[in-house]
């Protein structure tokens, strides 16, 4: 492989930047129009006079855009504050929960042969492939019953029912390609338990990472169980305050701004997990 | 495989098995705990009539519900919807993941902040990209509309409409997902020594048997991976098309998943829907299962 850069190199990091960051950036300048320019047809390519009022009105905040002109604070802005947090927290712990299963469980399914493993492994595959549309309906049912409905309990509940089999599934393929370093730690003594957790575990440390970021995107972006289960309660997610804005006829601006937020916290996770692909290195590929 | 370990059989050792059920059957515990319930509930559904109106009731109807599907084109039409958007989607998502990769592997200045913008669809939930798609694609807020204005057209360009939308909708969920399958891939990528290429070089290959020899063998289970996992993601899609399109225009969106919500919700015909989820269910086992048989069954095997 070339050293250097190309020019078909070049092309195609812009082909590719350009076709990631175009949507993003429709909606990003659709955050900062004035309501005039929103309405505004054929719709600009650029906001020629760029305020940031929508990212203060949903915060809660009125806007001085001139002396007589004043941009109010969305009705929305409690829903928003609100979500924010529950998605945080409900995020951060289905991360942490869903982590420490795991791992343990994807470890057994990659590196060691026992009986049974094709069905439980099958067992794994089918939850992954269940659709929520049609499990809504039961859960809905039983939350009701159990009083889960509505609560932030019963949202990190049903989101693990999304993460672990999915993380788990990934993980399976990374954990396999590590080098067969069982033997060796049982050489030295280690017992099963310390060879994951002394040895496996700081080996695939990026993998593992990636995975975190993976169960923290599916928490933080899921939509469909948390519009039934705690849309209109006070546990209601991020996703569902938006979704909120988006059938009451909002101002675009609003919607786009509250849109652009709710990228900010996996953007800064992805930043982190950026740096554990570049350390991904450390396999040795020789098999 | 190499790395495995087989049982040693010493008594005074955890076996393999014992092992991996200490580990594992919390969790399996707690999926079949979570997913045998609502399957069995829906199973139930799919056998009943469940009437709202004068009283809820529920009859037993037996197979009527998936009797009632064979003659139900709308039925029919959603199965066909649904194949072509996933296809559509998995083709999309494993051609800019594997190209992103490459790209990406590449040396380059600033590989964090590319790798970071590469990254960014990724973050956006699907009913966000859902929201920007919808936006980006259709006439009156379009960026095709911005672009032919430009260049002095005077009506709109719209891609929502019924001989695009489903494109529209494959290359969002294609946007949403091509970055995850780039990063696991180029994660592959940087586990193949640069020795191999020189060697490639010393051997006189051209760029397409060095990518095809060398490149991508260490690739093929990742590609294998995701090309399952795309299709289970696309097939059981739904808010990203809610937010877009609700199916739309007319039919021409209607995917099984927004039929079933339409049926189930909408229509409240509880019992219907849940029959049709369960033939989607079937379709997405089915397809990994033969992707795994036609496929993956070799990979795996290697």
């Amino acid at each position: 492989m070339q050293r250097r850069m190309t020019l078909w190199a070049w092309l195609g990091i812009a082909v590719a930047v350009v076709w990631t960051l175009l949507p993003i950036y429709w909606f990003l300048k659709m955050s900062l129009l004035t309501p005039d320019e929103i309405a505004r047809f054929p719709p600009p390519l650029v906001p020629l006079d760029p305020t940031p009022a929508a990212y203060f009105n949903i915060f809660g905040f009125d806007y001085q855009v001139t002396p007589e002109l004043v941009r109010r604070a969305s009705g929305q802005a409690g829903q928003i504050i609100n979500g924010l947090i529950n998605s945080l927290i409900v995020s951060i712990v289905v991360t942490a929960i869903t982590m420490l299963v795991v791992v343990p469980l994807a470890y057994v399914f990659a590196r060691l042969d026992f009986r049974f493993k094709q069905a439980l492994l099958i067992t794994i595959l089918l939850s992954v492939a269940l659709p929520p549309v049609s499990t809504l309906i039961p859960f809905y049912a039983l939350y009701v019953q159990l009083g889960l409905a509505g609560t932030l309990f019963g949202l990190i509940v049903v989101t693990l029912t999304i993460t672990i089999p999915f993380v788990t599934w990934m993980l399976i393929g990374y954990l396999r390609n590590l080098p067969p370093v069982e033997r060796l730690a049982r050489v030295d003594g280690y017992s099963r338990l310390e060879t994951l957790v002394f040895i496996v575990i700081p080996l695939a440390r990026s993998g593992i990472a990636v995975a975190a970021v993976i169960a923290f995107l599916f928490a933080w972006n899921e939509y469909t169980y948390a519009l039934v289960l705690v849309n209109g309660t006070p546990a209601n997610t991020l996703a569902t305050a938006l979704s909120g804005f988006l059938f009451q006829h909002p101002e675009p601006s609003h919607l786009a701004a509250a849109l652009v937020v709710s990228i900010l916290p996996p953007v800064l996770v992805a930043y982190f997990l950026q740096r554990h692909i570049a350390e991904m290195n450390l396999v040795d590929p020789i098999r | 495989m190499a790395g495995q370990v087989t049982s040693t059989g010493r008594t005074s050792e955890l076996s393999n098995l014992q092992f991996a059920l200490l580990m594992a059957l919390p969790v399996l515990l707690f999926l079949v705990l979570v997913v045998a319930y609502p399957l069995g509930y829906a199973l139930w559904m799919s056998f009943q009539q469940i009437v709202f109106f004068g009283g809820y009731r529920t009859n037993f109807v037996g197979l009527a519900n998936y009797a009632t599907m064979l003659g139900d084109d709308k039925f029919w039409w959603s199965i066909w919807v649904t194949v072509r958007f996933t296809v559509e989607s998995v083709l999309l998502a494993m051609a800019i993941g594997l190209a992103l990769a490459l790209l990406l592997n590449r040396p380059m200045r600033r590989p964090g902040l590319i790798r970071t913008i590469i990254m960014l669809p990724w973050c956006v939930s699907l009913y966000g990209t859902g929201i920007m798609f919808s936006y980006l694609a259709t006439g009156q807020t379009g960026f095709a509309t911005a672009i032919a204005f430009f260049f002095g057209a005077d009506r709109p360009v719209s891609f929502v409409n019924r001989q695009w939308v489903i494109e529209v909708l494959a290359i969002g969920n294609a946007w949403n997902m091509a970055p995850l399958v780039a990063f696991f891939l180029l994660a592959n990528l940087k586990t193949i020594p640069t020795r191999l290429y020189d060697l490639a070089a010393i051997d006189r290959m051209s760029p397409l048997e060095t990518f095809w020899n060398v490149t991508l063998p260490p690739l093929r289970f990742t590609l294998f991976v995701f090309t399952c996992i795309t299709t289970v993601l696309s097939m059981k899609l739904f808010d990203f098309i809610f937010v877009l399109s609700g199916g739309g225009p007319g039919t021409a969106s209607a995917v099984m998943t927004y039929q079933i919500y339409k049926i189930s919700f909408r229509d409240l015909n509880l019992g219907y829907g849940a029959a049709q989820s369960f033939v989607l269910l079937f379709l997405i086992v089915g397809s990994t299962m033969t992707l795994y048989a036609l496929w993956g069954r070799r990979e795996a095997a290697r």
